[in-house]
């Protein structure tokens, strides 16, 4: 596998989009969601299933391609045979795939959050940017507000301007980014010797520290015409910016793909993007940055 | 059932409020010179104590403070509420995921600042038991031996917080390895204690082996923390937005941590633990309100702890009890194990030298934490009171020189 197109190739523009096909109710759905973004991003469409190839699957899916008016010439389909997860993220690989688009529930079930379902597993391992969509309906539907999470990390710059890339290629009119702040340990260390006043104080210093770094990193982007917005929230990061997106009625949510190997654990003791993956607030777009911050 | 007395309801509540008002003014006056509140609380302690007022005035130390009848049976309950109460708060500031969210670096700071103090005050205590005057017998050099090599790997995190505010380094890198690694020894420090402790208690204890009480100790550990973590995560909101504000959360959480420490102390675990574990279930809740967290930190911090901490002072008399050569020796083998190990971790975890031993000073502070600990051991009979004036002298100079220490580093 030659994988050197892949190094330092940026996050994007969104050249190659992929969609997961499951044949599933909602499948025609995020067709309908894949092709208004290949369309307003100029971008080739790739549908890949994974599972046996039959007549009748052939036949269905040509039948959803067409009433969602994606022609072959514009899209390759890819039949492959495997388990889902690791075939999904080797073809992603192969096919030099910029964005990934995946159909997935709000909530899994207990058990199947713990095991993993496979949107969320592949939005833990993959390589590439991810979208999950959660509620994709047959009329195409406009994101009109977007949330970025603008956490202190050398991605975020990547993050933020794919962000800023997708509202201006689909007109948003809504961008804010949000930064989190949580301060395990506080509540105590300020517990016997701090007044009123000085606990407000330094709760106050501790967000102006994070609204300047928050600006640098905005500083640094090229908004154009977007109204971009600051926020800061307080509470666990991924579960304020989550809670945050969900009061907003954001359409959706962008983040830094995950910094390390998420496992089991990570579920058990929750924290960051596994707080968003346990109940997605909206769409999720995962982004993965491939080259470092400068 | 068994009443006060008129006059002995009296005596109690002067008691305690001579203690509430007094550590007040010391803490107080403390901050000006930026002592730690703790320290204040302590000397009020041994001001009220058989030190200086049970020398100069015995009398009233009698009056305020008497070691016969209902009096003091009632404090010690009091005393006992709060070192329960203390404990879990302390566990409401752990967060597990913290330290996984931290990685590598964080792993490898809490494991090896636990590890090499841990072995090493095991190490001295069990081939040097005479220097702290323990019988060479297995089994009391060994209860003896795990609590000391426990009792130098455990830190303070209030006072590592309240140093880590102060320098402005909360918010950084540096100052959330050092919180999440001070999390997690807190943890495994007071899951050993809580082993040790039900292991001192041998008539209590004897109907049960070592690896049961190990047992007990973790699949209780992994209940709160996975299906009873849960279980508060899913009722606090509930319980946040349909009973009265903040006084429902405020009784339940306290219910809860109660119920808790009365379970572990039923099945012969302490009931420290208890109150510990349903902390980190209670505190990790991403549903517990800002406002909440806090007020339950107010009312213990401020009520509970002065409390306990100038109890310490009525029980000890701190000269009759200090012996330089074992306060020198916990002092040295504090600083060594700590520093060493953090600043080993912290620099396998791929921090910079300077800042690894930055970790290293920054994860010595022991406060408040310690001196819970050793108090628990010397009512349990494990250790003497040298021991124990030692300990407590180990926690003051280690919070004090944790910061200008750190800040060398730093800088």
């Amino acid at each position: 596998m030659d994988l050197s197109k892949l190094k330092k190739r940026p996050a994007y523009p969104f050249e190659t989009i992929a969609v997961a096909i499951s044949f599933s109710s909602r499948c025609q759905s995020i067709l309908v969601e894949a092709k208004r973004l290949s369309d307003a991003l100029s971008a080739s469409l790739v549908l890949m299933h994974i599972g046996e190839k039959t007549k009748e699957k052939e036949a269905e899916l040509d039948e959803m391609m067409s009433a969602v008016g994606i022609v072959e010439a514009n899209c390759r389909v890819i039949w492959m045979d495997g388990e889902p997860v690791e075939t999904i993220l080797k073809l992603c690989k192969l096919n030099i795939v910029d964005l990934l688009i995946l159909g997935a529930l709000e909530k899994e079930n207990l058990f199947k959050f713990y095991i993993g379902s496979i949107a969320r597993s592949i939005s833990r391992k993959a390589k590439c940017s991810v979208l999950l969509l959660t509620n994709p309906t047959n009329e195409p539907h406009k994101f009109k507000k977007i949330i970025v999470n603008g956490i202190e990390n050398p991605k975020t710059i990547h993050t933020i301007n794919t962000a800023l890339y997708l509202a201006k290629n689909l007109a948003v009119k809504e961008l804010t980014i949000v930064n989190e702040v949580h301060l395990p340990g506080l509540a105590m260390a300020m517990a016997d010797t701090s007044t009123a006043p000085e606990a407000k104080e330094i709760k106050k210093n501790l967000t102006i520290e994070v609204e300047e770094v928050l600006q640098t990193v905005i500083d640094k982007c090229d908004a154009g015409d977007v109204d971009v917005k600051e926020k800061i929230v307080r509470g666990k990061p991924g579960y304020a910016i989550s809670k945050y997106a969900k009061d907003r009625k954001a359409d959706l949510l962008v983040m830094n793909s995950p910094d390390t190997h998420l496992n089991v654990f990570d579920r058990i003791f929750t924290h960051d993007i596994e707080f968003i993956l346990a109940d997605l607030p909206c769409n999720v777009l995962i982004v993965h940055s491939r080259v470092s911050a400068d | 059932m068994v009443k006060l007395a008129h006059n002995e309801l009296i005596v109690l509540l002067l008691s305690i409020s001579t203690m509430l008002i007094i550590s007040r003014i010391f803490a107080e006056v403390g901050k000006k010179f930026k002592l730690p509140v703790v320290m204040g609380e302590l000397i009020v302690g041994i001001v009220l104590g058989p030190t200086i007022l049970g020398m100069i005035s015995p009398d009233v130390f009698n009056y305020l403070f008497p070691r016969t009848g209902n009096i003091p049976i009632a404090l010690d309950g009091i005393f006992s509420l709060s070192v329960i109460m203390l404990l879990f708060v302390a566990g409401m500031e752990v967060q597990l995921p913290l330290v996984l969210k931290q990685g590598k670096v964080a792993v490898y700071t809490s494991l090896f600042s636990m590890v090499i103090p841990f072995f090493t005050g095991f190490a001295v205590a069990w081939f040097f038991p005479e220097i702290f005057s323990i019988p060479n017998e297995h089994d009391p050099k060994l209860l003896f031996a795990l609590f000391f090599g426990t009792a130098l790997s455990i830190s303070a995190l209030p006072v590592i917080a309240r140093i880590l505010m102060d320098m402005n380094l909360f918010q950084t890198n540096i100052g959330m390895v050092i919180i999440a690694s001070a999390m997690f020894n807190d943890l495994i420090g007071w899951l050993i204690f809580s082993l040790v402790l039900s292991l001192t208690n041998g008539d209590k204890a004897e109907h049960m082996s070592l690896w049961y009480t190990v047992a007990y100790i973790i699949g209780f550990g992994l209940f709160m923390l996975t299906i009873g973590k849960k279980i508060i995560d899913k009722t606090l909101p509930w319980m946040q937005t349909k009973l009265s504000w903040p006084g429902g959360v405020l009784s339940i959480s306290l219910g809860i941590c109660l119920l808790s420490a009365a379970f572990t102390e039923s099945i012969n675990i302490h009931a420290i633990l208890g109150a510990f574990i349903a902390g980190i279930a209670f505190g990790d809740s991403v549903h517990l309100k800002e406002q909440a967290r806090e007020i339950i930190h107010q009312f213990i911090t401020n009520f509970f702890a002065p409390l306990f901490f100038v109890s310490i002072g009525l029980k000890v008399n701190f000269i009759e009890n200090f012996d330089a050569t074992i306060v020198v020796i916990v002092l040295v083998l504090a600083y060594v194990g700590k520093v060493v190990g953090a600043s080993i971790g912290a620099r396998l975890g791929g921090m910079s030298k300077n800042h690894s031993l930055a970790v290293g000073f920054g994860m010595n502070a022991r406060g408040a934490m310690e001196i819970i600990l050793g108090t628990l051991a010397l009512n349990a009979g494990l250790i003497s009171k040298p021991i124990f004036v030692a300990l407590v002298i180990m926690a003051l100079v280690t919070s004090l020189t944790s910061g200008p220490l750190m800040r060398k580093f730093i800088d």
